[in-house]
């Protein structure tokens, strides 16, 4: 694989990335502002490290720690990670580029699930990454990152069942 | 997991919001920036390691100019000590000289210690042409001299460290 920080054309790279990467940030801040900029700096980061782009799990966990770094300093409140999740507030911004009310149920859904489940969702689902790339994007083991995402399409399907 | 194959593509149909255009920019704006921080860190970081490098000869060759200064110095004070020390024919060392009227330029020797602090038998040698064993031991040792200027009350000292090598004769053995 190329390495980023030789890629003469990072702007296409980092534009295939980009949409996966805010919104993975975006489980964490509020605000698309707030994700683009702990998306500009971890990818910044990455880049410097002269990391290549198979590392990409590196990447995802660059945007979560920066991001925890940014709740903790804003909130200056959460001492654990736990905490943090547990007081993450519902996105404000859209999440989603949505064209009809069938996706705006299921984005609102995905909203609702539990923070541990949706960031599997969102790595899966829209960046692509294998659960090996997951677990090592998240700190955690691979069967625990399939499980999850396991659950988390579970909820969705019993939130979307017609009542 | 083919359960949710349905559920999975519907899921792929959301397309996450877009970046603002200007992202792109911010990024390569902050790349460009990390470039010429570091660029100009190691600029200095070469420049600290030039100096380091090349300086370093310089730095040595003073500090063996300085002491070998300071060496020619002592030797020159310690000549004409001894020179005036053959004249008065006052060989002692001790404190009785400091009593001795001097000059105000004048130091004399106040005190010399020798510290053996690594003394080690070698073995026996034949010295060239000799049947009879010597035993050879070599001392390393730290030597301080002192000299005083009874006049004005200054003192010089000088420690250096040393190494000796005795030959001792065996005999009776």
């Amino acid at each position: 694989m190329e390495n980023i920080a030789s890629h003469e054309d990072w702007k296409s790279c980092f534009s295939e990335v980009a949409p996966g990467l805010l919104l993975f940030a975006r489980q964490w801040v509020q605000s698309a502002a707030d994700a683009e900029d702990i998306v500009q700096e971890a990818f910044v980061k990455f880049w410097r490290r002269n990391h290549k782009i198979a590392n990409r799990p590196l990447l995802y966990a660059a945007v979560r720690s920066i991001a925890l770094d940014v709740i903790r300093r804003d909130r200056r409140r959460a001492r654990r990670e736990a905490s943090v999740f547990a007081e993450a507030e519902p996105a404000i911004d859209p999440q989603f580029e949505l064209e009809d009310d069938t996706q705006s149920a299921l984005a609102a859904a995905v909203d609702s699930l539990p923070h541990d489940q949706r960031e599997v969702l969102v790595l899966k689902i829209w960046n692509e990454l294998t659960f090996s790339e997951i677990a090592r994007a998240l700190d955690i083991s691979q069967n625990t990152a399939a499980s999850r995402y396991r659950y988390a399409l579970a909820s969705l399907r019993k939130s979307l069942q017609p009542q | 997991m083919n359960d949710f194959s349905e559920l999975e593509n519907e899921l792929r149909k959301l397309r996450p919001a877009s970046p603002s255009p200007i992202l792109p920019e911010r990024v390569e704006e902050a790349m460009l920036e990390n470039c010429r921080v570091f660029a100009a860190a190691d600029a200095r970081f070469m420049a600290k390691w030039r100096w380091r490098f090349i300086g370093a000869p310089h730095k040595l060759a003073l500090g063996f100019g300085l002491a070998a200064a300071a060496v020619l110095l002592l030797l020159a004070q310690i000549s004409r000590e001894e020179r005036g020390s053959a004249a008065k024919e006052s060989a002692p060392v001790s404190s009785v000289m400091a009593t001795r009227p001097t000059s105000a330029n004048e130091f004399i020797p106040a005190g010399a210690t020798q510290v053996v602090y690594n003394p080690r038998d070698e073995g026996l040698r034949f010295a060239d042409g000799s049947q009879q064993p010597l035993r050879r031991l070599r001392y390393q040792t730290h030597q301080t001299w002192q000299w005083r200027n009874p006049t004005t009350g200054a003192s010089l000292r000088v420690s250096y460290p040393s190494e000796e090598v005795v030959l001792v004769p065996v005999s009776g053995q």
